[in-house]
């Protein structure tokens, strides 16, 4: 079945206010560390005008791929500190898309409750090789 | 074993880590405009939270809310959301039906006293003394009084349920009702529309989870990080209002071409919805989206209205010839009243930071 997509291809000008607003906030970050994000969602953006702002702030230095409850791709772009940051559910669907201007976004950090829970598996696997070796 | 206490332990012994709570509120936060430093607050929050129960109530309705509701995010993500609360009664997800199904209703209500949530899909119809509509005996109007009596609050999904709906249509026969006609004393949300945004009623849900408390609501008690802005504010057809360009019927060259709606009878100038941003299914589309104007389905009285396709009074559409040609300022309205969005929410995220 062929479904009419009637999303606008043309650019809208979203892009130039959105830059110098993220130039506005990374400058922020640069001087403060005050973190910002921006909600790609809520903003009347064309496929056109998505396609446009990933090409013009481009890849940087790392690319990450995450499976929690569905894909997650986070990339940081090639201004250091703007991190493009894309969760899918678990039928591929785009979930959330945002832009956070911060050192890592929170995600990429291992939480202590998750890392306590590790360190108790852990121990049980090193015992029970010991108990059976 | 003993049952784990918080959400964080159930779900640390299923082996879901704290990352997938984050993504989750990463979702929720972002549909309600409350940033990243919010979905980190909600996900600690959610995090050392108790299941939340909640007895859903079914009355004169079609069930399209329930289908909007069990389809919200994507099937690992909507997981989450039946992880954090306790969906005691529900007619139609239920296992149990009959006497052990309003045993299970008393029994929530009993051992959750003043700490459950009702939901309440479906208007109530009032006239004979609520004869039109009865379950398990008892009319929707007895039933509606008895399970409201102890709840912490209610929760209206729909707008049969918020302002009474199509069953309210005239000369609505049946004397239907939305739930604050009835219910007073309690605190009341409204997440109106036919069927509501899925994501309204979940990230609604898990705020109340998260902070304690209601979100900020509008004059018609709807969470305003989802119906704060209208659907022509943010609808991606707007620059093309701005600039005069206008489909006249559903086969010319603007329809085509996918111009503003509005002179075929698009509602989004006074819709108030989050459907042109969080759209339908999973984000792939919504009616505009789709070649079809706004009906208004989350507004009070929407079916009465004078008619889906005729096009809305001539003020506003002179809005649009004022500023006809204007491309640039088109794009530069759509950042402004995004701009304008954010304003609105600015006490949402206040909030969300606290």
């Amino acid at each position: 079945m062929n479904l009419i997509d009637n999303t606008p291809s043309a650019l809208t000008g979203v892009n130039d206010s959105l830059l110098s607003e993220i130039a506005d906030r990374l400058g922020e970050f640069a001087q403060t560390g005050q973190s910002a994000s921006i909600d790609l969602r809520s903003l009347p953006m064309s496929d056109a005008d998505r396609e446009d702002l990933k090409e013009r702030l481009g890849h940087g230095e790392v690319m990450v791929k995450l499976d929690v409850a569905g894909l997650s791709e986070i990339w940081e772009t090639s201004f250091a500190g703007v991190w493009w940051i894309r969760h899918f559910g678990g039928d591929d669907q785009i979930a959330a898309e945002e832009i956070n201007i911060v050192s890592v976004p929170d995600i990429l950090h291992a939480h202590q409750a998750d890392a306590r829970a590790a360190a108790s598996r852990l121990s049980k696997i090193i015992q029970e090789e010991r108990h059976h070796g | 074993m003993a049952e784990p206490k918080t959400l964080g332990q159930m779900l640390e012994a299923r082996g879901i880590s704290r990352r997938a709570f984050l993504k989750y509120t990463s979702y929720l936060a972002s549909s309600m405009a409350l940033g990243s430093v919010a979905a980190k607050a909600m996900a600690e929050n959610l995090a050392s939270a108790r299941r939340q129960s909640v007895i859903w109530l079914s009355f004169q309705e079609c069930t399209g809310c329930t289908e909007s509701f069990t389809r919200s995010v994507s099937p690992t993500l909507e997981e989450l959301i039946f992880d954090f609360i306790s969906l005691d009664y529900h007619h139609t997800l239920q296992a149990a039906s009959g006497e052990a199904a309003e045993e299970a209703r008393h029994i929530a209500m009993r051992e959750n006293k003043g700490k459950y949530v009702v939901v309440v899909d479906g208007s109530i119809p009032t006239k004979l003394d609520g004869a039109y509509s009865t379950i398990a005996g008892i009319s929707n109007l007895q039933m509606l009084e008895e399970t409201v009596k102890d709840a912490a609050a209610v929760i209206a999904v729909g707008t049969c349920a918020a302002y009474g709906g199509i069953p309210a249509a005239a000369p609505n026969p049946t004397g239907a009702v939305g739930v604050d006609q009835l219910v007073t004393d309690k605190a009341i949300i409204n997440i109106p529309g036919c069927p509501p945004i899925p994501e309204a009623m979940t990230g609604t849900i898990s705020y109340i989870l998260s902070f304690g408390k209601l979100p900020e609501l509008d004059h018609l008690k709807r969470p305003i990080a989802y119906f704060g802005d209208n659907i022509h504010d943010r609808c991606y057809r707007r620059p093309f209002y701005e600039r005069g360009l206008f489909a006249k019927s559903f086969d010319d060259e603007g329809a085509r071409k996918g111009w503003c709606l509005y002179e075929v009878g698009c509602k989004g100038p006074i819709t108030y919805n989050a459907c042109a941003t969080l759209k339908w299914n999973g984000g792939i589309s919504f009616p505009i989206q789709s070649g079809h104007g706004c009906l208004g389905c989350s507004e009070p009285n929407f079916w009465d209205k004078g008619g889906f396709y005729k096009p809305l009074p001539a003020p506003i559409r002179d809005i649009g010839k004022v500023a006809a040609g204007a491309a640039v300022a088109g794009a530069a309205a759509g950042v402004v009243s995004a701009a304008v969005g954010r304003a609105k929410k600015k006490s949402a995220m206040k909030e969300g930071k606290s």
